[in-house]
């Protein structure tokens, strides 16, 4: 069973804006992937409905063979602390310290303190910024805040990852190692989708990529071939082939 | 095996859950001492709101403790016939007090009753010219033979007066029980008040704390969106706000009673001038400690309340 799947999925804004029509694929258990598209192609609107911060207009999500829509109140927590999101407007707490921010979804689950704490340093290692624990988050740079996130969405081992251009704020040899953290944890189990304009590094690393045009998923291409053109399989509209 | 193992799982969920509660107190905690002005504010006003019925309750009480003295310094008055002699008087009285309804009954001469009277009335031998008390009382002293009759508590008053009557050589006899039932029924309409003001009070306490974390979750919508976000539930999202509210429903009443404390303090110096006054030592008494932390805990539990009022409403309005 795939842990993510689309279905026929649609998603309409109250205004009218159709951010998404009919997407179908699935995301395998251990899979890496990355989610390509113009501006306002709807990567972050794809994102958004698999951790349930909207309802699709049309079709379904499932998450681990259920229907995300059909989850009831209390179910949707759990869902949500299974998933890291990093936004991409990191969503911090701004009054708050940096250690305070990444250790709110373990404070949430109710871990001890002791375990708190180690969990919460090791992620801030893993980004860089332990030493940085204590400071305000409006005190620090764009890509410092954006590591932020990223500690918190992974503090909590969660079984999906969603990273929403979690490297646009970075330079590239810091966003290189972040892509390598990303490998890391995938080695370890976590399924990752990350939407991202940085086609170079995809390249690189050789993954899945799946590409939205105007709501709808143009081309899903397992593996590029480094030798080869780009060998884009053009989806015909219809269910989802990873199944 | 499996038993044992849903066991420890149990364990280890209802310590996961008694660790989030734990959170959540002291995130409340920490709110309102990032905002401390705020918070003095509201507890501020909260105390004032309740110690206006705190305070008319205590003055009542006072007053309720008072009036039950002077209801036991009672007596009747029972003026013979101006023929009657003092052995008369003293034959009388040792007959009343053998009375079972009777605790004492005293003879007053026509002079102590006109040294009484001019007691009384605040004449004295320094304030009138010497002699002239002595002249009236020698001559042409007014009063007759009278007794005074202590009647034993719980007794009926009246018919005790009527018996009285109608002995030989008496006058007349006086009770003046009217004004200690005016006085009663005064009481008891304040005491109606008091109930009403508490009433109308407790849901002020209600108002203020649900407005103020209503404007709290305003001010930190961004905060709770974050937390969801990241899996609270609403449970989750809900308990430092109702913690907040009963801080303040605590912390506004139990400073309410130090208002009161205070305030009896200041007004200890003149009751006890006025008590001088009257022969009688008076002292104001504080609320009884279970009345006291009843009010505190009845405040908390409505900083509560009002704390989820504001917050449903308030979070089902995010959600939506
Ligand atoms: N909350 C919203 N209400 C109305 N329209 C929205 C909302 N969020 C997104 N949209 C619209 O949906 C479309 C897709 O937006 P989305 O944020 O998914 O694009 P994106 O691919 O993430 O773009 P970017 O690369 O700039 O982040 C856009 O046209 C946008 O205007
Ligand atoms: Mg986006």
């Amino acid at each position: 069973m795939s842990l993510v799947s689309f279905e026929h999925v649609a998603k309409r804004y109250p205004g009218g804006v159709h951010a998404l029509n009919d997407v179908n694929f699935s995301l395998e258990r251990g899979e890496m992937a990355f989610l390509t598209g113009h501006s306002g192609a709807g990567k972050s609107t794809l994102l958004r409905l698999i951790a349930l911060l909207e309802r699709p207009s049309r079709g379904q999500v499932l998450f681990d063979g259920r229907n995300v829509t059909r989850l009831s109140r209390r179910q949707v927590p759990m869902l949500r602390r299974r998933v890291g999101v990093i936004f991409q407007d990191h969503k911090l707490l701004t009054d708050r310290k940096v250690f305070d921010n990444v250790a709110l979804p373990l404070l949430i689950a109710g871990l001890p303190w002791s375990e708190i704490k180690r969990r919460v340093r090791a992620a801030l290692d893993q980004v860089g910024l332990l030493a940085k624990e204590t400071m305000q988050v409006p005190g620090l740079s764009g890509g410092e805040q954006q590591r932020v996130g990223i500690a918190r969405a992974i503090v909590a081992k969660p079984s999906l990852l969603l990273a929403d251009e979690p490297t646009g704020n970075l330079d590239p040899e810091l966003s290189a190692e972040l892509m390598q953290l990303f490998c890391t944890l995938n080695e370890l189990g976590t399924t990752i989708l990350i939407a991202t304009h940085d086609i170079e590094q995809i390249r690189q690393l050789n993954r899945r990529r799946l590409e939205l045009k105007a709501g709808q998923i143009v081309r899903d291409q397992s593996t590029m071939h480094t030798n080869g053109d780009d060998q884009y399989e053009i989806l015909p509209s219809g269910p989802a082939s990873h199944e | 095996m499996s038993k044992e193992r849903s066991r420890t799982g149990l364990r280890s969920g209802s310590r996961a859950w008694l660790r989030r509660h734990a959170y959540s107190f002291f995130s409340s905690i920490g709110a309102l001492v990032r905002q401390p002005v705020v918070s003095m504010m509201t507890i501020s006003v909260l105390a004032i709101a309740l110690s206006l019925p705190l305070g008319l309750y205590t003055a009542l009480d006072n007053v309720r403790e008072l009036s039950r003295n002077w209801e036991r310094l009672d007596s009747i008055s029972v003026f013979l016939e101006p023929s009657q002699a003092e052995q008369d008087a003293r034959r009388l009285a040792s007959l009343l007090s053998t009375w079972p309804q009777v605790l004492s009954a005293d003879p007053i001469s026509p002079g102590m009753g006109m040294n009484e009277l001019a007691g009384q009335t605040g004449l004295d031998a320094n304030t009138i010219e010497p002699g002239w008390l002595a002249e009236l009382s020698a001559e042409a002293n007014p009063l007759p033979w009278t007794l005074e009759v202590s009647p034993l508590d719980d007794i009926d008053v009246a018919a005790l007066a009527e018996q009285i009557r109608q002995q030989a050589g008496v006058d007349l006899v006086i009770v003046d029980l009217a004004w200690l039932q005016r006085l009663d029924a005064l009481i008891q309409v304040f005491a109606r008040l008091v109930e009403l003001l508490g009433v109308l009070f407790g849901a002020a306490v209600l108002f203020v704390i649900a407005n103020n974390i209503r404007a709290d979750i305003q001010s930190r919508q961004e905060e709770i969106e974050v937390m969801a976000l990241v899996g609270a539930s609403t449970a989750y999202i809900r308990r430092p706000f109702l913690y907040s509210g009963l801080w303040m429903g605590l912390a506004g009443a139990t400073l309410a009673w130090a208002l009161l404390i205070g305030g009896l303090q200041l007004l200890q110096g003149p009751m006890q001038s006025l008590a001088v006054t009257y022969g009688s030592a008076a002292s104001l008494s504080a609320p009884p400690p279970v009345l006291t932390l009843s009010m505190i805990l009845g405040s908390g539990l409505l900083g509560i309340l009002g704390a989820a009022l504001a917050v449903n409403r308030q979070l089902a309005r995010i959600k939506s």
